[in-house]
């Protein structure tokens, strides 16, 4: 390169031509990449979240929830809906990924420079996230919130260190939802509140025919959670550890494990990421019975049909019905600018009125029980006769402290133990090794 | 660089221009409209590739949590990086997972260019379809191919039908890497199809021809012509093709989550589920420095070798 500053003076050399161009070109470099550096240290300044109206758009408060469907998004609008029944200010906006991909979503969303005033979370799901909430008490005692009128159950699984963290929308037991009109074309009675392990063995073997399976098996641990809480017994302690090498954990997963392989009235799992295959069997009438919450009526409803969707205890191996309580809760971050306006928010999506608007136009249970009378006109006797008998024989599923990271192992590994590669010691044992337990 | 006179007008031996020509000023000096130019790009660059990096790298050093900060921890998180049973067998499932997907992809992609180039009646609109599959969404592809692959999907459902045993795609670890490969070349091929279809659009004639005269068949002029004439083309595919291999990920995410046990689980895989799903961004960060210089290596390693095969004449 000649430059003209080059040729007027002629003594400097190619060499110090060099050195001064490659100077300059280290000065810009260097200049270039600090004002990238600046500007990403700022661009993560912004994502330390100091600003004013962190979480607030306005006087809308913002809520970051799993928004999966056009029928979710119904959902969390009934809720908002309901709760201008209650405070006709109430002004929240929403949004959020699918509830498959919530959870590993939620600290980069806490963390980042739009971080949420309101976040929703599922029972067992509070502590990796406790440290980004506050505590509600003090704002419930200001704005005259009684926590006693919440289910005492779900408060209690949002609650950590004597603090409650979130508040309930729902308390809904899981049950067992089955097919009206396959279980009548196989000759199968309507189950009872007080049917057993072997009943439902036997309702699975005369329902499984014409391509159609009795049962539909969920994925991830808690499918075997829910069997053991029917039975009254979980592998976690009250102190949230799993133990892994529990008898009962291993006898109940084997049950599983042998209603796909030994009585074939299930289809065996099979890898996947993040689907819920139980779920999509039902829905489309492969299977004729699965389980799950309450929340999933009204969907189970639209998809084989109200008159066709029947609800029954999940059975035990005594007859005795045993329910497990699920639901979400809403929760305020610490970041959130107007956490009083976000509390308020709160507590008028979990009112009476929003509640028992909700219980009506959406079938959930309601977390109060000055709501449940509305849910039981919504849904009919014989569902209501079902939570009835399991909400009044039920307990508290603890959490794992590490749900997460066992669930995702779980997953993964027990696709062996269905195709016979593993038994169920040994997937249990991976996942414990997995999980450094 | 820095020379603003007109293309093929040099200033004369006295430095005078020619009439109707005249500097016009650069703020800063001439040097520096390179830079400025430049300055775009360099920023982004910066911005978006070395900062994350540098960031990242910093951050193997902590055991950092989302929501819980972090602590300094030095070289430990890469040191238990190399006694981690699941990262050394994400390594390992990576490693198959590229030797066996770049071969077929680059074999597949080569004939199919090869076919294109010969005769065949609607060419032009065959590229257009073989390159839908890359043009669409993998997430899209993958979703499609995992019901396709169920139990008693369209493909095991075909099967019965010529009286061949259900395959079990998805709950056996060796099937499950086939299906995972068979996605990734469904997705890809189509790319490097259209990239080699171009190389071998640039060989010329007269060669082919004077190879034909010469009495060169079908295959020896494959070897001896095509090939090495094609060959810039088919390093800057193979190049690409593993350094993607090495990061596969969402078809593995949407497919089989990593299962069954560990039997597809990736590099990125792993690390997505450590940062994200076990909330330890420290120890994922170290693995994705790692998981840099792996793919540094394996591409250096290429660059070098190049001399030993690839013809630029």
């Amino acid at each position: 390169m000649i430059t003209p500053k080059a040729k007027v003076h002629g003594r400097t050399g190619r060499a110090d031509r060099q050195c001064r161009i490659s100077r300059r070109g280290r000065t810009v470099v260097a200049a270039t990449l600090s004002v990238g550096l600046v500007a990403a240290a700022l661009a993560g300044c912004a994502g330390g979240n100091n600003s004013s109206s962190s979480g607030m758009d306005g006087k809308t408060v913002k809520m970051f929830t799993w928004v999966g469907s056009s029928d979710e998004h119904a959902q969390w609008q009934s809720y908002i809906d309901g709760g201008k029944l209650d405070d006709p200010s109430l002004s929240v906006s929403f949004s959020g990924p699918a509830i498959g991909s919530y959870y590993t979503k939620l600290p980069t969303e806490l963390k980042g420079s739009s971080a949420p005033c309101i976040i929703t979370l599922q029972n067992g799901q509070l502590a990796p996230y406790a440290s980004a909430l506050v505590p509600l008490d003090s704002y419930a005692k200001s704005a005259g919130v009684s926590i006693s009128s919440y289910d005492p159950s779900m408060i209690k699984q949002l609650s950590q260190g004597g603090k409650v963290y979130a508040l309930p929308y729902d308390a809904e037991p899981m049950v067992l939802y089955y097919n009206k009109k396959l279980f009548a074309a196989a000759g199968v009675p309507d189950p009872s509140t007080n049917w057993t392990t072997s009943d439902f063995l036997a309702a699975a073997k005369a329902t499984t025919k014409n391509g159609v399976y009795g049962f539909a098996i969920g994925q991830a641990i808690g499918a075997v959670g829910t069997w053991m809480a029917a039975n009254g017994e979980s592998y976690i302690s009250n102190a949230g550890k799993s133990d892994l090498s529990s008898a009962t954990l291993k006898s109940r997963f084997q049950w599983l494990v042998d209603l796909a392989t030994k009585y074939k009235v299930a289809t065996p799992l099979e890898a996947s990421g993040g689907t819920f295959p139980d779920i999509d069997k039902f829905g489309s009438g492969q299977a004729a019975m699965f389980l799950n919450g309450t929340w999933d009526f009204l969907h189970e409803s639209q998809q084989i049909g109200k008159d066709n969707l029947g609800v029954a205890t999940i059975p035990s191996d005594n007859g005795k019905p045993f329910g497990s309580i699920a639901g979400t809760g809403y929760a305020v971050t610490k970041t959130c600018s107007d956490k009083t306006a976000a509390f308020k928010a709160i507590a008028a999506m979990t009112s009476a009125k929003s509640q028992q608007f909700v219980a009506k136009s959406r079938s959930q249970v309601p977390a109060r029980a000055d709501s449940l009378a509305a849910w039981q006109s919504s849904v009919g006797a014989q569902p209501a006769a079902v939570v009835k008998a399991l909400t009044e024989h039920s307990q508290n599923l603890p959490a794992a402290t590490n749900a997460n990271q066992i669930n995702t192992l779980f997953t993964q590994y027990e696709v062996d133990a269905f195709s016979g590669k593993s038994s169920v010691s040994e997937v249990l044992q991976q996942v414990a090794a997995g999980a450094g337990q | 660089m820095a020379s603003i006179t007109p293309t093929g007008s040099a200033p004369s031996a006295t430095g005078a221009l020619p009439p109707g020509f005249r500097h016009r000023r650069v703020p800063g000096g001439k040097s520096w409209l390179g830079w400025i130019l430049v300055a775009p790009g360099l920023i982004g660059l910066v911005l978006f590739i070395i900062a994350p990096l540098l960031g990242s790298l910093v951050l193997g050093f902590f055991n950092y949590t989302l929501l819980g900060g972090g602590a300094f921890t030095g070289l430990a998180n890469f040191t238990h990086l190399f006694r981690d049973p699941q990262f050394l067998n994400s390594v390992r499932v990576t490693a198959i997972f590229v030797a066996v997907y770049t071969p077929l992809n680059l074999a597949l992609s080569l004939a199919m260019a090869l076919w294109l180039k010969s005769w065949v009646a609607g060419k032009a609109a065959l590229r257009v379809i073989f390159l839908i599959p890359a043009l669409s969404p993998i997430v899209v592809n993958a979703v499609i191919f995992r019901l396709l692959l169920q139990q008693n999907g369209a493909i095991n459902e075909t099967l019965a039908g010529i009286g061949v045993s259900p395959i079990p795609w998805l709950s056996d670890g060796n099937w499950a890497m086939v299906a995972i490969i068979m996605v990734s070349l469904w997705q890809s091929f189509g790319y490097n199809m259209i990239i080699l279809g171009a190389g071998l659009d640039s060989i010329s004639p007269d060669v082919i021809a004077a190879s034909r005269i010469d009495g060169a068949g079908p295959l020896r002029r494959l070897r001896s012509i095509t090939l090495p004439l094609l060959s810039p083309a088919l390093f800057f595919t193979t190049v690409l093709t593993v350094i993607g291999a090495w990061q596969v990920f969402i078809q593995v995410y949407i497919m089989t989550g990593g299962g069954p046990g560990q039997s597809t689980e990736t590099i990125m895989m792993y690390l997505y589920a450590t940062g994200f799903t076990f909330n330890q961004l420290g120890y994922a960060s170290a693995i994705a420095a790692v998981l840099f210089v792996i793919i540094a290596i394996v591409t250096l390693i290429q660059l070098w070798g190049q001399k030993q095969w690839v013809h630029y004449d």
